[in-house]
């Protein structure tokens, strides 16, 4: 097939696939978040509240749209598309299955890092368009949480890269497929850097107990503090966007994306991302907040040092294995 | 910046503050706060996100119930200061109830006394369970492990309400107290419910106790918010705001009502006046006053729940003159009432009721611990201070 | 390490109460069990003649801390069935959007008339829906009445009650079994003294004048307090049966 027409249509069916999955992940997590408080969750909408997705969207978009009149309309306004954009086009690489991708990046996991990265872009555009103090404090906060996770996120992925010795994430998946996944291999070293991936994850994600910018008891709603309607509903689908891809390039990087015994691939694939997910889920409706000063603390004191520690054993452990090449 | 000016009286509450040159940024946290829902407003002068000063802004549910207190006679006045503390209604009944008591000079039969003393001590039981819980959710967002916490302390504290359903017929705003005695008796079975509630209650207490012995709770709440001993007196704090700092004072040993006197009650003190003190001192009250409802509620005297004749008309009660000052200890604190008889109504009203409100004192403390903490932390303080602003603002 | 010991402990417990029955039901469908003693909204009843038993002698609407409860007095005429003159009341309004549900109008009744439901008022759209007028009120007879009435709580109040507690027996049951029957038994002379009252207006006020009389017994030790009390009550209860004798 044409690579250009391969990479359109599997685009569409990813995207779409895409944004029902994050839909039914709200659904979901309100579900399981209502179990752990002894609540029942959505039931109303459909059966077990299973169109309670759709009935979101449906209000969302009924909203009235407010742009607050000290607003800088233009970036108000090109914020929250942007957001789900950037969260969207960090999907293109992620290998469901072996060929199952939309384009195989010989730079996929630097692809991926620089797209979250930038993913800071919007909320900070955001943030400042609204000219509301919660949302700069929010923005701000964000701001400095995402550059500064962005780092022990990075060196993570590097240990990853240097073990694997490719940086195309179908190939990392397919390393693991064949020598074993790099949770456990080896032993401890790879459990540590999965632990540091995943906590920076989160932090990066903006998930619980890393959610300062949001921080809704203190303020309000933090970058979005001044959307309405459906551009709220753009950052919150774009959140959920990220923690699902997030999960599905841990379980790539980590967990042996594909690779898994009977099943096809695929479904080892969504298996593993959801379970990654849902215990991003569980972590959540669990713990409190940091503050932003320890949670730069945590990054710069604890984290960094840590992630440059293990790249460090990782390539002790490289050279021990493979020898100098 | 720095708050040491020798020009002025108190730096921390000279109102005349704004300095641009300062380069400061004024936040109007609340009304339209979610912490603050709508009741209560701190103007924060911020250097980044460090608070500079702070300046709390009381009143917006005033209600006038003072005023009101003065045309109502006193029989209606009950049902209406329930609303003050609507975290702990059960107190105001019996303060301004025991006010008029001691005004009347009348007995309360000893049934009525265990009665107010067991749904006292439920009380608390409840109202420091929404205290956690919501101090969790200060603490830990809406959408995160505060609002798990939350969910499960509400959940505890509707077994709570149930109780006091079975008791009263209401929920809350019960209008069980009345003058000279309580107006409803005890129900058949009524023991062992509160057993049952509150066996299970002490269970989940353990429960959160141990989800929230976490290093992020600690380090949220450790070191935060330290209100001295010094400062606590000078402020004229009291409950458990007093008691985390310190100082070893509660009314119900202290200056006992009701039967506290022949009870053991263990005050509980701890040092540190921050906002971990605070909700160690809460949990530990906890525990004691679901031992002392506990170990009343099989021993309930039998006699007369009321020691007067029962409320049939609205005037029946007068008093022409004489003034009485009662004070209880609520979950907040001392809740005062202060009365004076011979007023309207033929002297069927008082003249002047006045509710010295624990919660307003506690929020008097907030220019002087605020200052020095961030956004984030001044959300934890004003949790801590579990200020009711129906009572504060009345 | 001990981030990790800890966060493995609160993930526990929160995916304990994951498997924890749910506390919340939906509401419509499924209702909570509600206490006997349980009050919410209000309702008129009938006695035990089947007379509405209201007989508007205005107890209630001079309780009531929120005003809410207005009250048309009706001329005193002759009762259908036993034929004794008795008051009544041409028009009841109640307005529960300012009520604070007190339960004092149901503690005042003499008549046990005014009893609390324990089904609250469905929602309304407008305003008007919430003002309980008297067919609402005698309409809501049919709805599970609360336990409370006024002679059970005066009852439980009085001072030199018998020591037992009140078994909870009629409360729990439809509107039905109206205890009106034990009451009106156990305390008729009272109760016909009650009823005399809003007719004869210059005997209640009287009534009212010598009760700052007896505040002054109040400040007697509680032993002997009641019992001087209740004779006044009596004494007071008898004057205006005697009056009804007279004629």
């Amino acid at each position: 097939m044409n690579p250009w027409l391969h990479a359109v249509l599997y685009s569409l069916v990813l995207v779409t696939v895409l944004m029902t999955c994050t839909a039914y992940a709200t659904w979901l997590e309100r579900k399981v978040a209502g179990r752990m408080q002894s609540r029942l969750g959505p039931t109303r909408v459909g059966f077990a509240g299973l169109l309670q997705p759709i009935a979101d969207a449906l209000k969302l978009l009924q909203k009235e749209d407010i742009v607050p009149l000290a607003a800088d309309r233009a970036l108000f306004n090109l914020a929250p598309p942007l957001t789900v954009f950037f969260a969207l086009a960090t999907a293109a690489v992620i290998p469901f299955s072996p060929g199952l991708l939309a384009s195989d990046l010989d730079i996929g996991a630097l692809y991926v890092l620089a797209l979250s990265g930038l993913m800071v872009f919007p909320v900070w555009i955001g943030s400042w368009a609204s000219n509301n103090k919660y949302a700069l404090l929010g923005g701000m906060r964000a701001v400095a949480q995402g550059i500064s996770y962005e780092i022990p996120l990075l060196l993570s992925v590097t240990i990853v890269i240097l073990m694997a010795d490719t940086m195309s994430l179908s190939g990392i998946v397919q390393v693991q497929a064949d020598e074993g996944w790099f949770i456990a291999r080896p032993f401890g070293l790879g459990l540590a850097t999965f632990a540091l991936f995943f906590v920076a994850a989160l932090a990066e994600g903006n998930r619980i107990p890393f959610d300062t910018p949001e921080a809704e008891s203190e303020l309000v709603a933090g970058p979005t503090t001044e959307y309405t309607g459906m551009k709220f509903g753009l950052f919150y689908m774009a959140e959920y966007l990220h923690s699902i891809i997030v999960a599905g390039l841990g379980a790539a990087l980590f967990l042996g994306g594909w690779d898994g015994p009977i099943a096809p691939g695929l479904h080892w694939m969504v298996l593993k991302t959801l379970g990654l997910w849902m215990v991003m889920l569980w972590a959540r409706w669990t713990f409190l907040r940091f503050r932003t000063d320890q949670m730069m603390t945590l990054c710069w004191r604890y984290l960094v040092p840590a992630s440059l520690g293990l790249l460090m054993a990782a390539a002790v452990w490289v050279h021990a294995v493979h020898g100098v090449s | 910046m720095t708050l040491e000016r020798p020009d002025r009286a108190d730096p921390y509450l000279d109102l005349d503050e704004y300095e641009p040159e300062a380069d400061l940024m004024v936040l109007n946290f609340g009304p339209q706060h979610p912490s603050t829902h709508g009741v209560f407003r701190v103007v924060m002068y911020l250097d980044g996100e460090t608070i500079v000063k702070a300046v709390p802004y009381a009143g917006y549910l005033h209600r006038g119930v003072e005023k009101l207190c003065e045309k109502l006679t006193y029989a209606q006045i009950t049902p209406i200061v329930d609303k003050n503390d609507y975290v702990a209604p059960m107190f105001n009944e019996q303060a301004v109830n025991m006010a008029f008591e001691a005004l009347t000079g009348t007995e309360v039969p000893i049934r009525a006394q265990y009665i107010r003393t067991i749904v006292g001590e439920i009380q608390r039981v409840a109202s420091h369970l929404l205290w956690l819980g919501t101090f969790a959710m200060d603490l830990g967002g809406a959408i995160g492990g505060g609002t798990s916490v939350f969910m499960w302390c509400f959940r505890e504290r509707e077994m709570i309400l149930d109780l006091f359903e079975h008791l009263t017929g209401c929920r809350f705003h019960y209008n069980t107290h009345t003058l000279g005695g309580n107006r409803h008796d005890i129900p058949a079975g009524w023991a062992e419910k509160v057993h049952a509630t509150l066996g299970h209650i002490a269970q989940r207490v353990d429960e959160y106790e141990a989800i929230l012995d976490h290093p992020i709770f600690k380090a949220r709440t450790e070191g935060v918010g330290v209100i001295s001993a010094q400062l606590a007196l000078d402020l004229g704090l009291t409950g458990p705001l007093l008691r985390a700092s310190g100082v070893d004072h509660d009314l119900r040993r202290d200056a006992p009502y009701n039967i506290y006197d022949q009870l053991d009650v263990q005050v509980m003190t701890d040092t540190g006046g921050d906002c971990a003190a605070r909700y160690r001192v809460r949990v530990r009250e906890m525990r004691e006053s679901i031992r002392i409802a506990r170990a009343l509620v099989d021993n309930v005297p039998p006699g007369p729940i009321c020691g007067t004749k029962p409320i049939k008309l609205p005037v029946q009660t007068r008093v022409k003159d004489g003034q009485v000052y009662v004070a209880l200890e609520t979950p907040r604190g001392e809740l005062g009432t202060y009365v004076i008889g011979g007023g309207d109504n033929r002297n069927a009203s008082p003249y002047r009721l006045k509710i010295r409100p624990p919660s307003l004192h506690a929020l008097s403390a907030l220019p002087y611990v605020l200052p020095g903490h961030g956004v984030s932390d001044a959300v934890a303080i004003l949790g801590s201070l579990d200020p009711i602003m129906g009572e504060a603002d009345r | 390490m001990r981030y990790v010991t800890a966060s493995m402990r609160a993930m526990a417990l929160s995916l304990r109460n994951m498997f924890r029955k749910p506390t919340t039901v939906e509401y419509p469908e499924e209702k909570r069990e509600r206490a006997p003693r349980m009050r919410a909204s209000f309702a008129l009843v009938h006695n035990a003649d089947g007379e509405e038993a209201c007989i508007g002698c205005l107890m209630c609407e001079r309780i009531c801390p929120s005003s809410i409860i207005t009250i048309v007095q009706g001329e005193k005429r002759e009762s259908a069935v036993t034929g004794k003159k008795r008051g009544w009341a041409d028009d009841f309004t109640l307005d529960l959007q300012a009520c604070i549900i007190c339960e004092l109008c149901v503690q005042v009744c003499p008549e046990d008339a005014i009893i609390m439901t324990r089904e609250q008022e469905r929602p309304g759209y407008r305003r008007e829906d919430l003002v309980l007028t008297m067919d609402k009120l005698y309409a809501n007879e049919k709805k599970a009445l609360a336990w409370g009435r006024g002679s059970i709580l005066m009852d439980m109040q009085d001072p030199k009650r018998p020591v037992e507690v009140p078994a909870e027996t009629a409360e729990a049951k439809p509107a039905a079994e109206k205890p009106a029957a034990e009451t009106a038994a156990a305390k008729p002379a009272a109760e016909k003294a009650e009823a005399e009252k809003p007719a004869a207006k210059p005997a209640a006020e009287k009534a009212e004048a010598e009760k700052p009389a007896s505040k002054t017994s109040l400040e007697k030790p509680a032993a002997e307090e009641p019992a001087e009390k209740t004779s006044l009550e009596k004494a007071a209860a008898a004057k205006p049966a005697a009056e009804e004798e007279k004629p």
